[in-house]
């Protein structure tokens, strides 16, 4: 079973991307189970005809019974979306924990499943956000970017906490803003923090349509270009084999490259 | 500063105690429902009400704001409080639970003090600092009171830092020495027609407890001769008026027994600076065996040879390895002095009642 985190700066990409490449990899048959990981619990809804399921934290707190409703999504993609407190109140990272915790008890130690995708949200901002993959609920991690500074430092950032858990980085996912340079600079920061370079998947206003309509790019263009991306995105990530505790660059290294490649 | 390894007290169970000597009819705590469970027993001797929110899993994750409004309101039914404090958690603090908002959500007729301390704000003290400090602020306690409180407690903090509890790494509980070998100094020393003098240095409700020696020491003068000197913090006017309270039924209790008190050093939530004022007068008119109970480590200048009385057995162990051998436990005091309203014999009092009835000395 491939168990795979998905981090990156809030914004980048990262659902989409996750929904795309589960979308991809359901496809060919894996069982594949998307689990989101924002308290916003939007993350699912494109494999969902554009609905927002129960989280599973609700489900919890509402029911003691163990066992929960998993829906059912594109090409038969298993999701899940954890949820959270509302903003302001709480604690969403113990929540990632235990919610964690419970579908690795009550499921993914009983079921046969070929790849789990987290779709982790934001920086690692506390433990509880780090839980996939401290806890080695996930155990290879992509981290999204785009040539952007920002971005940049955000995935410079996470990879600081992956060194300091110990965790295997499988490589860098570049999700285009359409900047000058920008598959290269992803792949110079790739190289520079000692990792691969997964994929490049270019901006495309198709995107946004299929969003428009609750659906994946795989399940709404099948034959586009956008599409390929995804798929070819999902097959670099299911042959992967190198995986590395990443060597994070000093953040203020990523300016000078920057200015080197990114114009 | 020193990293202690031992357990000790923490801001949340001072802020419960300090709730009680603002008089709270109940204390209210916002987190999981073993917390502060030991201290609770105890102020619920000392006729508080204590309840819990007991805050569970899933109120970590999504917050815990609606328990906490149903608690004030069946606290409201049931109890019919005047004043309330609710105590913050670890778990209720770190998940960033806004008491305020809580107590404005309920509409309960009770004052009501929120403190949001829990266990990693540092010191024992600074849980009894923020209670005093949001008390003003709610005008249950002047400015001023509150602020001789705080240096209080700030100087106690000083104090434990420097001389005590928290001036060492570890500290095994030690039960001190036998009581019979002090006991038989004090009776000897009177019946040699030479002097003892009596400190009291003790911390709030625990004078119930260590008063006793005072009572003890002037039962035996009066049977087989010497001289005494008694000096105690017991100012009837200082405090809080529970800790007034305490002062006048000690003082009470003294002067039914004989004990003519020839310094008062302070009030009885004055310990950190009290001694010095002990230590000054006994220099100016020293006494053959001195005998220092509550906080004897407050008292500059305690010497090898005197016979210091105190409750904590982390605290004796430090007094014993500086080489105070002549340090004595009266280990229950506190869970026996939590409702007292008069002094109760302690074990090194009764020891030297029995030395002079008894005639072993």
């Amino acid at each position: 079973m491939r168990q795979i985190a998905i981090y990156g700066k809030g914004g980048i990409g990262k659902s989409t991307i996750s929904a795309n490449v589960a979308a991809a990899m359901a496809e060919k048959g894996l069982v594949t189970w998307y689990v989101g990981c924002d308290p916003k619990s939007d993350g699912s809804m494109t494999l969902m005809a554009g609905r927002r399921i129960d989280t599973l934290l609700e489900q919890m707190k509402n029911q003691s019974e163990s066992r929960y409703e998993i829906c059912t999504g594109y090409a038969g993609v298993r999701c899940v979306e954890i949820g959270g407190p509302l903003a302001g109140v709480g604690c969403a990272g113990r929540g990632i924990i235990v919610a964690c915790q419970a579908l690795r008890r009550d499921y993914f130690s009983k079921e046969s499943i070929d790849v789990i995708i987290y779709d982790v949200p934001g920086d690692v901002v506390c433990g509880g956000f780090a839980a996939p993959l401290r806890e080695r609920f996930a155990d290879e991690v992509y981290i999204v970017t785009s040539g952007e500074y920002l971005a940049l430092f955000a995935a410079n950032n996470i990879a600081k906490g992956l060194k300091n858990l110990n965790i295997r980085l499988g490589g860098i996912i570049c999700n285009s803003r359409e900047v000058p340079n920008e598959e290269q600079v992803s792949k110079e920061f790739s190289r520079k923090i000692g990792t691969a370079f997964t994929g490049f998947i270019p901006r495309d206003p198709i995107v946004r349509e299929c969003e428009n309509k609750g659906e994946t790019v795989i399940e709404c263009v099948p034959g586009s270009k956008q599409a390929e991306a995804y798929r070819r995105l999902a097959d670099s990530i299911l042959s992967n084999e190198r995986f590395t505790v990443p060597e994070p660059m000093a953040p203020e290294t990523i300016r000078e490259m920057l200015r080197e490649l990114g114009s | 500063m020193t990293d202690v390894l031992h357990p000790r007290p923490n801001p949340i169970v001072a802020a419960m105690y300090t709730l009680r000597d603002l008089d709270a009819d109940v204390v209210i705590i916002h987190g999981p429902a073993g917390c502060g469970f030991m201290a609770s027993r105890r102020l619920e001797e000392a006729g508080v009400r204590v309840v819990t929110t007991g805050m569970r899993e899933g109120d970590l994750i999504f917050g815990a704001e609606e328990k906490l409004i149903n608690v004030l309101m069946h606290v409201e039914k049931e109890f019919h409080p005047k004043l309330v404090g609710i105590v913050g958690t670890c778990a209720s603090m770190i998940i960033g639970e806004n008491l305020d908002s809580a107590i404005k959500k309920a509409k309960i007729q009770a004052t009501v003090i929120p403190v949001d301390i829990h266990g990693c704000a540092g010191p024992n003290t600074s849980g009894a600092i923020r209670t005093l400090e949001v008390a003003a602020q709610r005008g249950v306690v002047p400015q001023e009171e509150m602020e001789r409180q705080r240096d209080m407690l700030n100087r106690a903090t000083l104090l434990e830092q420097e001389k005590g509890m928290t001036s060492r790494t570890y500290l095994e509980p030690h039960n001190g020495a036998t009581k019979l070998e002090v006991a038989l100094e004090v009776v000897c020393t009177l019946r040699r027609g030479m002097s003892v003098g009596v400190v009291l240095n003790a911390k709030k409700e625990t004078a119930f407890g260590f008063a006793d020696v005072m009572r003890a020491v002037e039962y035996a003068r009066k049977k087989v001769g010497g001289r005494t000197v008694h000096l105690g913090n017991l100012a009837l006017g200082v405090g809080l008026p529970r800790i007034r309270r305490y002062a006048a039924e000690i003082t009470r209790d003294l002067q039914a027994a004989g004990v003519d008190l020839s310094c008062i050093t302070g009030g009885l939530d004055e310990y950190p600076v009290a001694g010095e004022i002990a230590a000054h007068f006994l220099d100016e008119r020293p006494v053959d065996l001195r005998v220092i109970a509550g906080l004897p480590h407050a008292i500059p200048g305690i010497r090898a040879d005197d016979v210091l009385v105190t409750d904590q057995p982390r605290e004796l162990r430090n007094l014993i390895d500086r080489g105070f051998a002549r340090s004595v436990g009266e280990i229950n005091t506190h869970a026996q002095v939590m409702n007292a309203h008069s002094i109760l014999p302690n074990e090194l009092g009764q020891t030297i009642r029995q030395v002079v009835d008894g005639g072993l000395a």
